[in-house]
């Protein structure tokens, strides 16, 4: 607590903090300064700035000395990491290496994150669909975790208001399982997914192949110009940064938005050690910061706080912050905080291969693909497991190389492309039920290089995610069989929980402060200035990529803080 | 083909390749071609071997393209000890049958005589001779496929398409 003094206390006194300056931490900020809040974003990695900070964005596959491979050394020394199949010699600078930031796993849980400015905006796929009133009223319906205190009506306007800014490209499907949005142009589904769709559609009355909802560009409206930002080029290389500013990520998008008003201040290096709780106010007065070049601790004040550290984070940093009021973290009177962990299942895959369309190929490249809404369980329970899956769909026309010979026949052979059958895909995306055993915990011994205590995680598959696997495999497989797909084949990865990179849960919402952390506003029951609105607030997981939803949340909480502490209630 | 300049200047403006993080500095042209761990006989024995899979033609080989340092820094990099060793003898070998059956070096042997003992290899009972004739000729064949060369004469690979087209004739 030395060097207290290397500012006044009116210097580290802001309207609003916001922790961590990924997907839900840039919106926060972005929505703060619009407001015109003075606004503090604190992040505990380095600063990356949108075009000069992307080392790799236009080196060309050549001046990788590895051709995208990582030498061994690296995986070896990140074992964690490079499970990821993004993880490569063109992105690994934008990863958290395994020995930096170590965590306990009593369970295997690949737990992977960008700590950096711009969190894992820079390296993520992109995928952005909405949720549907089904996902919302799940849990009550199928009597698992507790009721959701939203509905899709309450975050519907929320979802179109972040959908314009951010860009989101996709077709509007009408389907009431899967709403549609406010789109961009779509991507063009290739011959062989349109056969899928005709297919399927003749065949299943309730089963849909649509193109993905994605967060790229496809045409720019005014206000995607007025960030900067231009029509995406599908380089297909987004995980490096995007120059043009094709995809959204906190960025190329939000944190510029917001230092354009003039109203943010964002300290990179910070690392949040806890939030303080101010006995007197009866409320939180700030956070407790290391900065990370100099190892200092300090402290930072604002009336409003948005913990949006991604979801595992944001349990550390409320865990960690103890009071005489708070002695199991903030806001847990309850004693659920770091339970109820959930997350998805993307262990299985189907693959086959279609001998239609051999006159036909596609042509460019494209930043999304193919995509199947979830039909398990979507209008009543009529499975023997709980909930459902939404799968990937993409066909591909192969081509290969004749490798045979040596010399100038090899020589040949390799300069001339030869045509194979279609290949065609699927990966699953399943929901898991959030459970009290699934948790995450303070280590009680270990600490990290700043002396905050380890997370330990404790998360795993149950008996309904292997139902829902079983099930996936055999509808799909069954999918593809009937329309006309030869060689399928189903592969279970047995990917490691965490894996898919949607952990959700912890510091759930509800409407009963004794089974929740947060009301409907994502706002602490019971600290009424703090707001978590990145995925540890998530009461249940859908089987929908969910950052778009973390996205309309931060916005919508927002919306509630400023007009509630313009009215004096915080 | 102006654009990819347009972009490559845009990245250099920006100092971008100088951002590089301390563990990736390896990231540089310049050091592909330092980093290696075969003797000079092996090196340039090893460059006759990727020159003889793929030989220069109207276009150049492999040998020219410098497809033997790329192959050279991958066994280095991406593979295990035990793999590494293995390469190293692996090349050795092959010259010493050389030796034993022309009286000359690998790399000094005339071109048949080159692509025989190197089908031999391929074709052999022997595992660690077939595995280090596979490893060589898939590093050799990538490192050629991606080498600047190829690319941007023969595949043309394109940095920014700027499109998708889900359906168009294949080309004859
Ligand atoms: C390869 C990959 C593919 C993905 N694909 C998709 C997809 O298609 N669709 C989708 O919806 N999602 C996808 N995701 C997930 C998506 O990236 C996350 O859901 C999203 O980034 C979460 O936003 P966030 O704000 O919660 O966290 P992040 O974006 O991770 O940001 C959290 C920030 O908080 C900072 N922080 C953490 N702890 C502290 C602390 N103590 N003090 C200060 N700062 C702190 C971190 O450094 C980080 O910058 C993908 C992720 C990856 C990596
Ligand atoms: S696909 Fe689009 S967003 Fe991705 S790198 Fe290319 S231009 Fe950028």
């Amino acid at each position: 607590m030395a060097n207290f003094n290397i500012d006044s206390k009116k210097d580290r006194t802001y309207d609003a903090i916001v922790i961590g300056s990924g997907i839900s931490g840039g919106w926060s900020a972005k929505e703060l300064t619009e407001k015109g809040l003075k606004t503090l974003v604190l992040e505990r990695g380095r600063d990356v700035q949108h075009i000069k900070d992307y080392p790799t964005t236009n080196m060309m596959p050549w001046e990788f000395p590895h051709r995208e491979k990582l030498p061994k050394e690296i995986t070896d020394a990140n074992p964690i990491a490079s499970r990821c199949y993004n993880f490569k010699e063109s992105s690994a600078h934008f990863f958290v290496k395994d020995n930096e930031h170590p965590y306990v796993q009593e369970k295997p849980f690949d737990w992977l994150r960008g700590y950096q400015v711009g969190g894992k905006s820079l390296l993520w796929a992109r995928q952005t669909q909405r949720w549907s009133k089904y996902d919302f009223e799940g849990p009550a319906r199928d009597k698992f975790a507790v009721e959701w205190p939203i509905s899709y009506d309450d975050i519907a306007p929320w979802y179109s208001h972040v959908e314009k800014f951010a860009g989101i490209t996709g077709n509007k499907d009408g389907l009431d399982s899967l709403p549609d949005g406010e789109f961009l142009k779509p991507h063009e589904l290739n011959c062989v997914e349109k056969y899928f769709k005709e297919q399927v559609s003749k065949q299943y009355k309730d089963r849909h192949i649509i193109i993905g909802r994605a967060a790229h560009i496809t045409d720019p409206q005014q206000i995607h110009l007025d960030q900067g930002r231009a029509k995406c080029q599908h380089r297909t290389i987004c995980e490096r940064g995007c120059p043009f500013g094709g995809y959204f990520s906190s960025n190329s998008s939000t944190i510029p938005w917001a230092m354009k008003t003039g109203n943010l201040t964002l300290r990179p290096h910070s690392v949040v050690h806890s939030i303080i709780y101010d006995d007197k106010k009866q409320k939180a007065s700030g956070v407790r910061v290391i900065d990370a070049t100099t190892n200092q601790m300090m402290e930072f004040y604002a009336d409003i706080i948005f913990v949006n550290a991604a979801a595992l984070n944001t349990n550390l940093v409320l865990m960690n912050s103890t009071s005489s009021r708070f002695p199991n973290g903030l806001g847990n009177d309850s004693g659920v905080l770091g339970k109820y962990v959930a997350f998805h299942n993307y262990r299985a895959s189907v693959s086959g291969e279609y001998e239609g369309f051999l006159d036909s190929t596609t042509d460019g490249r494209r930043p999304n693909g193919g995509y199947i809404p979830r039909f398990r369980n979507v209008y009543k329970q009529e499975t023997d497991f709980l909930r459902g899956y939404a799968a990937g769909f993409s066909a591909y026309r192969q081509t290969s190389n004749d490798r045979s010979g040596l010399g100038e026949s090899l020589k040949e052979g390799l300069q001339s492309t030869r045509y194979g059958n279609w290949g065609v895909g699927s990966h699953m995306m399943g929901e898991t039920i959030p459970k009290e055993s699934n948790y995450v915990a303070l280590d009680k011994t270990q600490k990290d290089a700043w002396g905050i205590p380890l997370l330990n995680i404790s998360v795993d598959y149950d008996d309904n995610d292997e139902k829902m696997i079983k099930d996936y495999v055999e509808q799909v497989s069954e999918m593809f069989t009937n329309a006309g797909f030869k060689n399928v084949k189903a592969h279970d990865g047995k990917r490691n929980p965490g894996n898919d990179i949607h952990e959700m849960g912890g510091v759930r919402m509800g409407k009963d402060p004794k089974t929740s952390l947060l009301n409907k506003w994502n706002q602490l029951h019971t600290c009424k200035n703090v707001f978590v609105t990145d995925g540890a607030c998530m009461t249940s997981t859908s089987t929908q990529n969910p950052s778009l939803t973390y996205m309309a949340l931060s916005a919508r909480a927002v919306d509630y803080a400023v007009k509630q502490m313009k009215a004096k209630n915080l | 083909m102006e654009r990819r300049i347009a972009l490559k200047s845009m990245a250099l403006a920006v100092g971008a390749l100088a951002n590089l993080p301390a563990w990736a500095s390896g990231w540089t042209k310049e050091s592909v071609v330092q980093t290696g761990f075969l003797s000079a006989d092996q090196a340039k024995n090893l460059t006759a071997i990727v020159e003889t899979m793929i030989p220069k033609t109207d276009t150049p080989g492999a040998g020219e393209l410098g497809v033997s340092d790329f192959v050279q820094k991958m066994v280095k990099d991406c593979y295990d000890s035990k793999t590494q060793t293995g390469f190293a003898s692996g090349i050795s070998n092959l010259d010493e049958q050389s030796v034993q059956k022309f009286g000359k070096s690998f790399a000094d042997s005339s071109k048949d005589q080159r692509l025989q003992l190197l089908k031999e290899f391929e074709a052999s009972s022997d595992p660690t001779q077939k595995g280090f004739f596979s490893l060589t000729k898939n590093l050799t064949i990538q490192g050629y496929m991606t080498s600047e060369y190829v690319m941007t004469n023969i595949t043309h690979y394109e940095m920014v398409p700027a499109r998708y087209h889900g359906c168009v004739p294949v080309k004859k």
